[in-house]
């Protein structure tokens, strides 16, 4: 079966590079999508086509499916890669593209359909014999059903929005008196972020670590997985720093976990890159389903460097009707990989920070990797994700990768924007880190004072220096600048009253 | 020429001499002794858009962005915003504050993005930490909240806005 002849990517930024290198190297034509705020991106420049979409918000460009469709059939493509956000998970999208006639690289509309709404998805994997996390069976009405619930499975619990994500729409309860304003309070979160009311209540673990699984399926009904990531640290809910392996799980755990997340893809008979997402009781070492993410991750570099698969390539491949190109026996985890978010963002308070960048030198060297689309002139654009680049290093042991980003890190030159590059620096270094034992609530529990852990490394002498040298120049040129303004003429005849 | 700069919320007083082939820096902490660093030009090159810079045998590079009055300075993926004022500029700033409160009467916007919900309402007393807005950008909320007790006198956008860095979103007046 013939692989596509040309690939539209409907996405930005470094996933859409990430994608069309993958095509590059299979010999596969790149059409590009761009929005107003993206035509300077990198992604535009790399691909072999590239087409304008609309406005810059994302409901006007990158979610805009018919616009999408209407340029993939105008330039001719026989697949869609979604990357990951915006279209990858959008069922609408996917049947368009089947009346269309062009494929989808991506998993089944039922596959999306039923692991999209996260009761249903549980409901499944409790069918697939894959534990879940004690709780209710499924959307909780009232007050008095979820005091019922949470007095039965034992404080703390969490509700949830079962239509949120990003933290939205969640609410711990560890005192029986909170619950009830925290679950009117994630009711009306549903309604207003997620046009959806239902919450669902779970136990709380208390020392949790987010594990993952990544797993694959092709259309032959062979499902393999390729181990874990680990993704505890996380701030305002959202990754910045994944490691594989896990430092956590133990060898008997992964092999448990791995073989769970493979019962689960063959139970929705799962087609294309896929990651079960587990949470990990660090104590116990008890693992739970909470969500399938039918899509390639921001993080699936990892795997790819502890493993030695391409993941987009297989995604090509299996969404072009070939099996998979590797069996379960086939895939070994190989030394240690992380990967750091680079995100354009103020590092102490998180917020984003867009702007011009002005200076932009990636790192290299030896055992590493930066999927990156930052460049000097390019300005980060206010609409979308604040990451701009991902480093990912490799090292036989995990210390070994861990001193390999902070030299990485160290390396980056990035400046006219904020970045998270320092506060990466600080948590490599952190003992909690260095010693994997830290949990998903590293970040709040840990950096509370973070500036001057944040900024030790560099002295206040040597920013005052190269501020007052810089004022003292621009002091200077404009001195300089206004002499020139005026004639010639005035210039000399000022000069001569001077004299007298 | 001299300067006063504000790193941290120190002050500091600052020379800058240039001489043929030296940088004579003095800088003196409020309260402290004056400290003289000679910089030669040799260990200060612009390279590209930055500067490499060798200062008592280490090496930075160093990027300044800025003018007139605020300077931030990146270097080692660090960073410092930098205040720095010679005596025109601070006579300048003075004349721009002009009254009593200056910035601290308004919430201005410190990156561009989107109002999503207004908490607020004019005229409507305030406590300190209490939330008055909330703003996206780059897919995170933001909530901003009102550093002391103050008196919301005119909102100057509304839930939908776009708005660039450094609007002022509310007006506030002493409660």
């Amino acid at each position: 079966m013939a692989l596509f002849k040309k690939i539209l990517i409907a996405n930005r930024g470094e996933i859409a590079i990430r994608i069309t290198r993958a095509c590059r190297e299979l010999g596969i034509g790149s059409v590009a999508v761009f929005s107003d705020a993206d035509r300077d991106s990198l992604h535009v420049f790399l691909a072999d086509e590239a087409y304008h979409i609309g406005p810059s918000p994302s409901k006007e460009s990158y979610l805009n499916y018919k616009k999408i469709i209407e340029v993939a059939k105008q330039a001719g493509v026989d697949a869609i890669h979604p990357g990951y956000g915006f279209l990858s998970e959008n069922t609408v999208f996917a049947k368009a593209l089947e009346e269309a006639g062009i494929t989808f690289i991506g998993p089944t509309v039922s596959n999306i359909e039923s692991m999209g709404d996260k009761l249903s998805a549980k409901a499944l994997m409790k069918k697939a014999g894959v534990p879940t996390v004690p709780g209710s069976d499924g959307g909780v009405e009232t007050v008095e059903q979820a005091q019922a619930i949470a007095e039965k499975i034992g404080l703390p619990v969490i509700i949830k929005a079962s239509a949120g994500g990003g933290g939205k729409g969640m609410r711990v309860v560890r005192k029986m008196d909170e619950l009830e304003s925290a679950f009117r309070a994630c009711r009306s979160e549903g309604q207003n972020y997620f046009a959806d009311p239902t919450v669902y209540i779970e136990k709380f673990i208390n020392d949790p670590k987010h594990i993952e699984i990544q797993v694959f399926g092709d259309q032959h009904g062979n499902h393999v997985h390729l181990f874990e990531r680990e993704c505890s640290v996380q701030r305002r809910h959202q990754k910045i720093i994944e490691e594989c392996p896990s430092p956590s799980v133990p060898n008997d755990v992964r092999l448990r976990m791995g073989d769970a997340a493979v019962r689960a893809a063959k139970q929705i008979n799962y087609v294309g890159a896929g990651t079960i997402e587990f949470i990990f009781d660090n104590t116990t070492k008890e693992f739970y389903f909470m969500e399938m993410n039918t899509r390639l991750q921001v993080e699936h570099p990892i795997t790819e460097i502890v493993t030695g698969f391409d993941l987009v390539k297989e995604q090509i491949n299996v969404a072009a009707g070939r099996p998979l190109s590797f069996k379960q026996e086939d895939i070994k985890q190989k030394g240690h990989a992380i990967e750091a978010r680079i995100c354009a963002e103020d590092p102490i308070t998180y917020k984003p920070h867009p702007g011009v960048i002005r200076a932009c030198r990636h790192p290299q060297g030896p055992f590493m990797r930066v999927d990156s689309y930052a460049y000097p002139g390019y300005e980060v654009p206010i609409f979308y994700d604040p990451m701009i680049a991902k480093v990912i290093t490799w090292g036989d042991k995990r210390d070994e990768a861990i001193d390999r980003m902070q030299r990485a890190l160290s390396e980056f030159v990035l400046t006219g924007i904020k970045t998270n590059i320092v506060l990466h620096k600080t948590i490599l270094d952190h003992p909690k880190f260095r010693d994997g034992s830290y949990t998903t609530q590293f970040i709040e529990k840990n950096f509370e004072v973070i500036e001057p852990q944040l900024f030790k490394e560099v002295e206040d002498p040597v920013f005052l220096i190269a501020a007052a040298i810089t004022a003292y120049n621009d002091r200077k040129s404009k001195d300089v600048r206004q002499l020139n303004l005026t004639s010639n003429w005035k210039r000399v005849g000022r000069k001569l009253q001077l004299r007298t | 020429m001299y300067f006063e700069a504000e790193l941290n919320g120190k002050k500091y007083k600052v020379d800058v001499t240039e001489q043929r082939s030296t940088w004579k820096v003095s800088l003196q902490e409020e309260g402290k002794n004056w400290l003289h660093y000679d910089i030669s030009k040799r260990d200060f090159k612009e390279a590209e858009q930055y500067i490499s810079f060798l200062f008592e045998g280490k090496s930075y590079l160093i990027d300044v962005i800025g003018q007139d009055t605020e300077y931030t300075v990146f270097t080692r993926n660090s960073f410092r915003t930098i205040k720095v004022f010679n005596d025109e500029m601070l006579l300048h700033e003075s004349l721009k504050k002009g009254g009593n409160f200056g910035a601290d009467q308004e919430l201005k916007s410190g990156m561009p993005g989107k109002i999503i919900e207004i908490f607020a309402k004019e005229g409507e007393i305030v406590k300190a930490n209490k939330p008055l807005l909330i703003m996206e950008a780059m897919k995170m909320e933001n909530e901003m909240r009102a550093t002391r007790d103050v008196k919301i006198k005119e909102i100057k956008v509304k839930q939908g806005d776009s708005v660039e860095s450094g609007a002022v979103l509310i007006k506030f007046e002493e409660p």
